[in-house]
Formats: structure tokens, sequence, C-alpha cells
């Protein structure tokens, strides 16, 4: 079989037309029944709707991810199938349904990053129109149907990148030898694939103008795309739940001997925090998502005031998610970085367990402070003060993961390869998004902050330091594990010199433009508030961003081509993967590893951390 | 002892680069002038927010960088650093003293919000409302005519109680610094003193559709003299037939005693660019339309305008208009027969006010 | 530095979890997501709590209180169902199934086709109406009980299938008295959409007043 007709059965392929022929069957579904019932079919809303919904398991049938499950319904056993489909290439393994959580985590990062250069590019388009003020070549409703989708695609782009962290790391950290579930760990990345086309096409079905919260009633008014929108959005929490709940168990129930949960590698505290919001507070969100589209739908009235329905209903709803997501979004960066500084700092990861636990009280009290983003939407006071006090709780375990990372560079012996410029220029990053949240937690402030840019500054400076700087250093990290060569280190350095002073701008910018007046969401501004020049740095900021994400890829890309491999152990990590030669073997560890020792003890004479279970002898 | 050293050395440079980064940030984090007396505890709390800022983000960047540049691997060094786990009463340093700090903002933030809500003596009410792109401000206490610009008189104390005809809009004027959601089914207040006389915005801050981003309205805040003028001016019933065409258009425009939704709301007389076009120098103007078509501003253009409002979109603007005037008109006009026994086409009254706006 | 060294033995498939690994992890599985269902029924509560406030609709208590009967009724045959197949007893496993299947089609049937008012059916036995009058666009009242009663309809027809489907393989004979991790799931998943009507019935038929 030649590339090309590889490329052309690949499950993506298989997967876009099972989402094709299952929309049309729905759309059709619905318009004959309704032509049947004598009811207008001028009105597509309904059909349009329920297409969409066949068109996810039309998706997940064409890409074959459910064919196991169904033979089960018949009661066939199933054994699970590991390696390249059969008669193809190893790599064919790649664009086609697998089960291996490497292969899967792989899928997910590439996934990640074609969808954050989407999602930039966006971004890129509307930062253009805002560079002067007036209308430039965007009308008002692309502007909005654009800087919506910039949001909600970043975000998918973020859970995509976090379930690439925690897929390929995990089990390699705790030495499993896959997920717990390895068909579910299959389903929840497919299933985000026709959450992502859906957002997309939800832009030429009329686009949608109500930012990435969908509050109603504008949402109940927005065009036919606000519901692609919604329906993408909710599919993606189905993804974000099955890959938590996989994850917990997998932690839970296949660590290596000897590992006790102090003596897991901090990233998989990272995780397990992160996916325990994931878990829950997803549902809450896809029951808020599907009351807008039934009330479109259907009729059924939540929101509307009119006939006694309250908007503000959706905003707890909304957020109860939304707040805590945002440190689903962090927590495994934050664990990154956790880490990597030993490793680069060659000293004992400062307060392990004060660390670990900080990750469950970021988590914890990030459950207790949602209403902070309703501070204005006309809440009884007795609640806003609540909601004021828990917001500035949060500061305190954030606060210990800093402390505790300066006293672990403190007297180290530090080196500066691409992955610790990455952690260090995070730190920066984040530290400026986090100090500027208190001042939108206490609410005089926020009365002003509100829906300004400040909002804007403050939370691509937290997503950008807790999310894509330490993604970027993960994935220089590990990519002598992932694809055995070793990065271009100079073109890594100029990604990072280009993208940080860049993103400084950037958000000290958008912070600073945000003070001055300027509202969120807005297509066009008024001169009068003197921002003008700062609009024009904020555009050329981010275009650097954007080549030098481009650059990124470019390295990545032209690096796996080159002949020479790189060392086993580059960085001189503890860590259990990085015991093993490339390539990674299908079950990870041949022979099982037993936990002798710390994580972390650099500058331990003779300590180890893991070591092999003796194999009894076969044969002979 | 050298670690003694490195810590007296760092702890310096936090407190000497706390000052200059303070200074720094203040240059960057403008704040737009204070117009209200709601402004000023704010503006402190900024205050106290922007040095916490500055000293937290000076004490970790400090610690940062010093060790980046002190601690550097050197060559061929490739021994690992001191063992050093963990340190309990650091530990307990820095969870606790973060715990007061935040805690001290909390109770800083609760003291001043009370403050800021609490009914004041005196205060005027002032009914708001927004709707899908324009507000309107109605003043009860003054036989409650309708404006669509806020004026306010000069340090009294208003309380603006607001709602929505449609979806979420936010009332917010960055010179008061206070903001408060429109929602529909539902009166919110917001209190206000303003206390520097000046021209300012009212912009709306939730996403509410198309045109979002020129959902503004005028602000001005005045004498108490002025004040009670404007009141006069609104509140005497006007006798139209002893007003010129200009005058007459002139008070369509702003709504006059009529409660149609009013022009200004949507088409600014000085170029700003509101939902609709503005209307300086709008008559003899050659508009692009959507369709990419050209069209002069002539009086059947104005009148096809007004009366069918979507049929010729000017190119970049949303079809927002509400088409009502036809018939709205035409109960004024009648009315005004019927009171004062002349004849007007309220058309041709804003087309002459519109004559009278050139650039 | 800690020693890892490949072993190139061939033997993968020592490499998957025995059966009761995997049954530990099942059943950890299953019960992440009740928990986190919980949080999605919560949401619902939380709606109706906030749109009805201390008001109820007008709803047909007779029917309420006999599909919640049934419902209950119904759980008890795959507890029996399930217990069966765990001694082995195959019989009183399918019987069970079964009678359980039908008692959740019933109270499917009772909250859909008679409850809901959406095909216009009318009709009384002995003075009491057999068809409820709320319509989904009538208002909160509507929208709530429609999505409360559509959500866990939804969850109890899903339910049916999976009974159905374990009843099936056990008659082809799947499943032993030591094995049968599917019977078990199916029950569970059962007693957990029971339970949660159990939450539910108050909260639409009995708290507030009716009006
Ligand atoms: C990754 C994402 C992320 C993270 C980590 C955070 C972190 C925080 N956020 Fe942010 N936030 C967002 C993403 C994020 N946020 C997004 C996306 C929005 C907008 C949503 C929308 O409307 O579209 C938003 C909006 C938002 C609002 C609503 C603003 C508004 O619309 O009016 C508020 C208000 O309280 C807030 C507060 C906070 C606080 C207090 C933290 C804290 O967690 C920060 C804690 C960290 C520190 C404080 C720094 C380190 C600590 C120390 C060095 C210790 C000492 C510190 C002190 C003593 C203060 N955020
Ligand atoms: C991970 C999250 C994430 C990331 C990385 C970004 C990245 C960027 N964001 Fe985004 N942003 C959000 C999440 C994110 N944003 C969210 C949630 C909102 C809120 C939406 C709402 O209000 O509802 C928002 C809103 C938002 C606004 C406010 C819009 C408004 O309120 O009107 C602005 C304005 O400046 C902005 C700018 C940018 C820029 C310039 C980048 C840059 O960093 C982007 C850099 C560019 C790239 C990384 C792409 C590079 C590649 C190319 C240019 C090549 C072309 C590619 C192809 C052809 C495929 N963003
Ligand atoms: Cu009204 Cu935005
Ligand atoms: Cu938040």
């Amino acid at each position: 079989m030649n590339t090309l007709s590889i490329w052309l059965t690949s499950a993506y392929v298989r997967g876009l037309i099972g989402q094709i022929i299952g929309t049309a069957v729905g759309f059709g579904f619905i318009t004959a029944i309704r032509a049947v019932m004598g009811l207008d079919t001028s009105n597509i809303e309904p059909a349009v709707v329920f297409g969409a919904l066949i068109g996810v398991p039309g998706s997940l049938l064409g890409a074959g991810v459910l064919t196991d499950w169904i033979k089960w319904i018949f009661g066939k056993k199933t054994p699970l199938r590991h390696g390249a489909p059969e008669g193809k290439p190893e790599w064919s393994r790649y664009i086609n349904v697998d089960v291996n959580h490497k292969v899967i985590g792989i899928q997910y990062g590439f996934t990640s990053v074609l969808v954050l250069l989407i999602g930039g590019f966006f971004a890129v388009l509307f930062r253009i129109e805002l560079a002067a003020p007036g209308m430039q070549y965007l009308t008002n409703d692309n502007f909005n149907t654009l800087f919506s989708a910039h949001g909600i695609i970043m975000i998918a782009s973020i859970l995509l990148g976090v379930g690439a962290m925690v897929n390929y790391l995990v089990p390699l950290m705790i030495g499993a030898s896959d997920m717990a579930f390895p068909r579910l760990n299959a389903f929840s990345y497919w299933v985000g694939i026709p959450a992502v086309v859906l957002i997309l096409s939800g832009m030429f079905v009329g686009g949608w103008d109500t930012g990435w919260v969908g509050y109603p009633p504008l949402s109940l008014r927005a065009p036919l795309g606000v519901q692609l929108f919604l329906l993408g959005f909710y599919i993606n929490g189905l993804s974000s739940i099955a890959g938590s709940i996989n994850l917990l168990v997998t932690v839970t129930t296949m660590r290596a001997k000897g590992m006790s949960l102090f003596r897991m590698p901090i990233f998989v505290w990272a995780a397990i925090a992160a996916s325990i919001i994931q878990f829950t507070a997803t549902q809450t969100v896809g029951m808020a998502l599907l009351m807008v589209v039934t009330e479109r739908t259907i009729g059924l009235n939540f929101f509307n005031p009119t006939t006694g329905g309250n908007p503000i209903l959706y905003q707890h709803l909304f957020w109860f998610y939304s707040h805590p997501v945002v440190y689903v979004f962090i927590l495994p960066g934050l664990g990154v970085i956790s880490e990597l500084l030993p490793v680069f700092s060659r000293k004992p990861l400062f307060g392990y367990k004060w660390i670990a636990l900080s990750s469950l009280g970021i988590a914890f009290v990030g459950f207790l402070v949602w209403a902070h983003h309703m501070f204005t939407s006309g809440m009884n006071d007795a609640l806003r003060i609540p909601f004021m006090i828990s917001t500035m709780f949060v500061a305190i375990p954030t606060g210990v993961k800093f402390f505790s990372w300066m006293a672990t560079m403190w007297e180290g012996k530090l080196s500066f390869e691409t992955p610790m410029l990455f952690v260090l220029g995070s730190i920066s990053v984040f530290l400026i998004g986090g100090v500027t949240g208190p001042i939108l937690g206490t609410i005089p402030t926020d009365m002003h902050l509100h829906d300004s840019y400040w909002v804007v500054g403050h939370f691509h400076s937290t997503m950008f330091g807790g999310f894509v700087f330490p993604f970027f250093a993960a994935v220089y990290y590990w990519y002598p594990k992932i694809s055995g060569k070793m990065y271009k280190e100079s073109l890594g350095k100029l990604h990072f010199w280009l993208m940080t002073p860049a993103f400084w701008l950037m958000s000290l910018g958008q912070m600073r433009a945000g003070l001055l007046g300027m509202r969120r969401r807005i297509a066009d501004y008024d001169p009068a508030l003197g921002v003008e020049t700062t609009q024009v740095l904020v555009t050329v900021a981010a275009l650097v961003i954007g080549w030098s994400v481009l650059i990124m890829v470019y390295n990545l890309i032209s690096s796996a081509r080159s002949q020479k491999m790189a060392a086993t152990n580059p960085w001189n990590s503890r860590s259990p993967e990085w015991q093993i030669p490339y390539p990674v073997p299908e079950f990870n560890y041949d022979a099982p590893f037993e936990v002798v020792g710390d994580p972390y003890d650099y500058g331990l004479d003779g300590s180890k951390y893991v070591q092999t279970i003796p194999m009894p002898a076969v044969g002979d | 002892m050298r670690n003694r050293n490195h810590i007296i050395n760092v702890t310096a440079l936090v407190f000497i680069v706390t000052v200059p980064l303070y200074y720094l940030l203040r240059a960057i984090y403008a704040l737009p002038q204070a117009a209200s007396a709601e402004a000023v505890p704010i503006d402190q709390m900024f205050t106290g927010h922007f040095i916490a800022i500055a000293f937290l983000f000076s004490l970790i960047m400090v610690f940062m960088l010093y060790s980046a540049f002190v601690f550097r691997r050197k060559p061929g060094d490739d021994t690992d650093g001191p063992h050093i786990h963990s340190n309990t009463a650091l530990e307990i340093i820095w969870t606790v003293v973060p715990t007061f700090v935040v805690l001290g903002f909390g109770i800083w933030g609760t003291v001043t919000l009370n403050d800021l809500v609490s009914a004041k003596e005196n205060e005027m009410t002032i009914e708001v409302t927004g709707q899908q792109w324009s507000w309107s401000f109605a003043y009860p206490e003054q036989e409650g005519f309708s404006s669509p610009t806020l004026v306010l008189p000069v340090d009294q104390p208003v309380v603006l109680k607001m709602g929505s005809k449609d979806v979420l809009h936010s009332f917010w004027v960055p010179e008061f610094r206070v903001k408060q959601d429109l929602v529909p089914g539902q009166e919110t207040t917001l209190r206000i003193t303003p206390t520097e006389i000046g021209d300012y915005k009212v912009r709306c801050a939730e996403i509410c559709g198309t045109a979002h981003s020129t959902m503004l309205a005028d602000v001005q805040v005045v004498s108490a003299a002025e004040f009670d003028a404007f009141v006069e001016e609104r509140t005497q019933a006007p006798v139209y037939a002893e007003m010129t065409p200009e005058e007459r258009g002139e008070m369509w425009y702003t709504g006059g005693e009529a409660d149609w939704a009013s022009c200004a709301g949507c088409h600014s007389l000085d170029g700003t660019r509101l939902a609709g076009p503005s209307w300086l120098g709008l008559y003899g103007r050659t508009e692009e339309l959507e369709d990419g078509t050209t069209i002069t501003a002539d009086d059947d253009y104005i009148r096809k305008s007004i009366f069918e409002p979507n049929a010729q979109i000017v190119a970049t603007y949303a079809p927002a208009m509400p088409a009502v005037f036809v018939d709205t008109f035409a109960a004024k006009e009648a009315e005004i027969l019927a009171n004062e026994g002349i004849e007007i086409d309220i058309v041709d009254d804003l087309i002459a006010f519109i004559q009278t706006l050139e650039e | 530095m800690s020693a890892i060294t490949a072993h190139h033995d061939d033997h993968a498939h020592s490499h998957e979890p025995s059966f009761a690994q995997q049954l530990r992890s099942n059943r950890l599985g299953l019960w992440l997501f009740f928990f986190s269902e919980l949080f999605l029924f919560a949401a619902l509560l939380v709606a109706r709590f906030f749109l009805w406030g201390g008001a109820r609709p007008e709803l047909s208590q007779v029917l309420g209180l006999i599909a919640t009967s049934v419902l209950l009724l119904s759980s008890f045959f795959v507890y029996r169902a399930e217990s069966a197949m765990a001694h082995g007893d195959r019989k009183t496993f399918q019987s069970g199934m079964l009678i359980a299947a039908f008692l959740g089609t019933l109270f499917f049937i009772g909250v859909v086709f008679m409850e809901w008012n959406i095909f216009g059916l009318q009709g009384e036995i002995a003075g009491i109406e057999l068809f409820g009058h709320l319509k989904p666009t009538d208002g909160v009242f509507g929208a709530v009980f429609y999505a409360m009663t559509g959500m866990h309809a939804l969850h109890v027809l899903s339910g049916i299938i999976f009974l159905l489907i374990v009843w099936n393989n056990g008659r082809k004979g799947h499943f032993s008295s030591e094995e049968h991790w599917g019977v078990e799931a199916a029950a569970l998943y059962w007693h957990y959409v029971d339970v949660i009507w159990v939450f539910f019935y108050p909260a639409l038929y009995l708290i507030g007043t009716a009006g």
C-alpha cells in the first residue's frame, strides 16, 4: 500500500466521512419527520442539531473506535490489538485507532498543536483588525465569531495538550504497562475530533457572537452556529470525563511495586488533581450547555426571563465548571515545572509533600470560588463576599509552589537548555498572571476590571504561564524519548527568546488597555481611550508569538528526520522512563521495576529511585 | 558563610527592585481620570494591589534570576547540588504569611464594598434601560422624561435602577470605576456620585451581539444650575408650531418627549461610530452599501432608511435598526395635528436637522 | 543511577492485567463514573430549586407513585438476578433480568407516554386521569420537569438496554459464578439509576406547593 492510500483509509478520514454521513442521516431524518408532521421545514435548526448529534457516533463508527464494544454486546471477546493495523507500516498506527497510551498521547499532542495553530491563526486575524480603530477588513459579526471560536478552540487545544502529557507520561512514570482502560482511552481521544469539527463548522453556518461562555439570553438569539459550538463543547466534555476517570483508576490500581503515594513523580499528583476536577465539574457545564440547546431547539424555557426563566442560573452552572477547569489547564503545567526544575538544578525538589498537597489544595479551593466571575451580575452581597474571600485563598497553595520552586533552585547547579528556559519563562509569566488574579478577586477593583482587557491579559498570562510554556518545555524535554532524536538547541532557544518578550509585551499591553477602559469582545475601540499605540504593539507581539510557534513546529519536524540518535538519558534524570532505551517497548517496561527510594534525591550519593525486579530465569 | 551572604544579597535586592518596579508598573498600569466619589477608595485599593504585585513579582523574580546567574552550572561540572529536601519552618512561614495578607485584602475589599453599595442621603434615582444596542435614561423624580444622554449634576449621589429589554448588557463608565450588569427580568442597582464636571461615555461591557462594540452613550456631568436648565428644557411641553424644522429635527433625534427609541442611541453627531452611521456630514455623502453598490444620501435615501431600515445597509454595519418608525411617526404626526392643528412631517424635520450637520 | 535494562523476552501478553486486577479497575471506574454523574443530576436539582423555589407544578400523584414503586420493585429483581448468577443459578438470573427490564420499560412508558404530554393523549380510569397536562413549553415548570424526567429516562433506557444485553449474553452461556463483571455492572448501574429517582421523585412531586 502506498502512503497516500494509507492516509486516505486512515481513521481520521474514515471518521470525517462517518461524521458527514451521520450528520446527513440525522438531518434528513428530522427534516422528513417535520415534513410529514406538516411543520415548517424552512427552519433547519432542529434538523441541524440532530444531525450534529448523530454525526458524532457516525464519526466514531467510521474511525472504528466502537468496534470492540459492539462485539462485546454480542458476547464476542476481543483481544486488544497491538501494533500497526495488518499489512500497514508502523507509522500508520498514529493515524488509526490505537489503544497504546503512548500512541494516543502522541495523537493528542499532534492534534493539540494543530488546533493551537488554528486558534492562534484566528487570534492573529482579529488582532490585525484591532491594530487600528475603525473597522478595517472584518465585519462585526465576523469579528465576534472569530474571537469566540478563538477562545473555545484554544481551550480545546489545552485540554488536548493536557491529555497528551497525562497519557504519555503517567503510565510510564508509575511503571504501568498501559492505562487501565485502553479502549476507553482511545474513545476519549477520538471523540474529541468530531467535537473540534463541530465547533469549526459552526463558524460556517452563521457563526456565533456569544464568546466562549455562551451566556443566555444572547445565546438563545445568536445565529445557528451557536448550536454547533454548544454541542462541540459538550462532546469535548465527554472526552474529558472519560479520560480523567481512566487516569484516576490507572493511578490507583496500577502503580509499580513500592510506589507509595508520596513516592510518585510529582507530575502524577498534578494529573490526579486535574482529573478530580475534570470528572466532576464537567458534568455541570454539560448540563448548562444542553439546557441552552434544548431551549433553542424544543422550547424548554430555562433562561428566557420573559417567561419566568433566569439567565443567572446558567452563569452558576457554567462557572462551577469553568472556573475549576482553569486549574485543569495549569496543574499539569505546574507539574511539569516541578518535574523539570530538580533535573536542571541537580537538587531535590524542595518540599515534595507540600507541592503534592498544594495541587489538591488548589483543586479543592477551586471548587468554591466560581462566582467571582459574576461579581457584577447582580448577585446578592451576602454571596459576593464569601466568594471574594475564597478566591483570595487560592493564592496560598499556589504560593507554596512558587516558594518551593525558588528553594529548589537555590544553590543548585543550574543549566539552561531549552526546556529549562521554558520552565523559567513559565514561572515568570505565570507569576504575573497569578498576581493579577487577586486584584480581580476583590470586588471593588473588579467592578472596574470586569469584562475589560485586564481580564484578557490576566488569563492569557495564566494560561501561557501555566500551560503553553510548560507544554512547550515538556515537548522539548520528552522529545528525545518520543522520537529518539534531539531537537535543534539553537532553534529551541530562538523560539524561547522570540516568544517570551513578545508574550510579555502582549499581556502587559492588554492589561494596560483594560485599565484605561478597553472593553473585552469589541470589534472596534474608541481612540479617545488613548490605547492606540498599545493596540499596535499587542498585534505585533501576537505576530511574533505566531512566528515563534511556527519555528518550533519546524524544529520538531526537521529534527525527527535527522539521522543522529539522541542519548538514552540526555538530561541525566532519575525518572524511570529515562532509564530505558529508545524505542520504549510496547508495554513500557519489559521487566517490572520496584521503587526503592525517593524520586528527586539528586546529590545523595548512592541513592536509587527504582530498580528492576530480577525476573526468574526462563528456560535452561 | 557563603549561604548567609547570598540570602543577604537577595533580600536587599528584592527590596531595592520593588521600588522602581512599582513605578514602572504604575506607568504601564495607568488608570483613567477619577471622576466619581467611588473612584477614590477603589483607586486606593488599586494602589494596595499594585504594591503587592510589585513586591511579589520582585520577590520571586529576584530569587529566580539570582539563582540563574549565581548558581549556574560551571562548564565541565557534572556533579549534583546539595541534598536539601525541605524545611518545615520555611514552609509554615510561606503558608501562614500569605494567608494573613490575602485575608487583609479580603477585609479591605469587604469594607470598601460596603461603602460603595450602601444607600446615600438624598439620592436621586435614574432609570437606565439597555437594549440592543442603545441606552436610555429616565428621570422619574423629574416628571419621568427620558434622554439618550445621561446628564448628572455634579456631587449629587445618584442611584441607577437598571434593566434590560433583551439580553445582558453592562453599565460602565471607566472614569467612575464601577460597573454593573443589566439583567433582563431583573432590576439591578448601581450607586455613583460624580465629582468632576466633564463629558464621559457609558460603555456597554457585556457582549450583547453584533454591535456590542458601539453600544455607547454620552454622559455629561454638569453643575446643579445646568442640570436644572436641562430638566426644564426637557419637561416643558414643546409647541411644535412655533419651532423651526431644524429645531424639531433635533428634538426628534434626541427622542424628545416622545418615547420611541431615540436616534441618538445609535447615530452620533460628532463622527463617533455607534451601532449606525454617524450623522455628521451625512447629507449628500456617498455611502457604500453591503452589496458593494454606492448611493448618495439624499432625501429619498434618508426617508427609506428610516422607514425600511433593512433595505439598504451601509457596509460594515449590521441590520440593527428596528422597523417601527413608519408607525410611531405617523402616530405622533396625527397627535400634533389634533393638538395644534398643523401638519408636520417628522422625516422632513430630521432631514433639515441633518443638513445642519456639516463636517 | 538506577539501572533498568530491557529484557527482551517476548512474553508480551504477560503484561495484560489479570482478571482480578482488571476487576478491581473496573469496579473503581464504575464508581467514579457514578460519582461523576452525581454532578449531572445535582445540576438538574440545582436548576429545579433555582427556578421553582417553593413551588411545583400540578402533577398526577397517582402516576408518580405507581411509577416510583415499579422502579423500586425492578431493583429487587436485578438484585435477585445478580446473586443468582453468583451462585451459578442461570435460570433465576435470566428471569430476574427480564422482569427487571420489563418493569423498567413500564416505568419508561409511564413517564414518556403518560406523564409527558407530548402525544396529546387523554383518558381516565375510575376518575383518575391517566395522562399528565404539563407541556415542555410550559414555562420553567415544563422545562425543569422535562429536563429532569428526560435525563433520568435516558438513563433508564440505557439501563434497560444494558440489562437486556447482559441477559442475552448470559443466555448464551457467558458469565460464571466467579467471573460475571458484566452482570455486576448492569446491576449496579440499575440500582444507581433507581437511587437517583429516589431523589428526583420528591423534588418533582412532593416538595413545595403545587399550583
Ligand atoms: C489558567 C488559567 C487561570 C488561572 C490559573 C487563574 C488564576 C486566578 N484567577 Fe483567573 N481567569 C482565567 C484563567 C485563570 N485564572 C480566565 C480564563 C478568566 C476569564 C474567563 C472569561 O471571562 O472568559 C479568569 C478570570 C478571573 C476572574 C474574573 C474576572 C472578571 O471577569 O471580572 C477572577 C476574579 O476573581 C480571577 C481570579 C483569579 C485568581 C485569584 C487566581 C489565582 O489562582 C491566582 C493565584 C496565584 C497567585 C496569587 C500568584 C502566586 C502566589 C504567591 C506568590 C503567593 C503570595 C500571594 C499573595 C499574598 C497574593 N480570574
Ligand atoms: C490557550 C489559550 C489561549 C491562547 C494560547 C491564546 C493565544 C492568543 N490570544 Fe487569546 N483568548 C483565549 C485563549 C487563548 N488565547 C480565550 C479563552 C479568550 C476569550 C474568548 C472570549 O472572550 O470568549 C481569548 C481572547 C483573546 C482576545 C480578546 C478578544 C476580545 O475580547 O475581543 C485577544 C485579543 O487580543 C486574544 C489574543 C490572543 C493572541 C494574540 C494569542 C497569540 O498567542 C496567538 C499566537 C498565534 C499562534 C500560536 C498561531 C501561529 C500560527 C500561525 C499564525 C500560522 C497560521 C496557521 C494556520 C494556517 C493553521 N485572545
Ligand atoms: Cu450591550 Cu454590549
Ligand atoms: Cu475563575
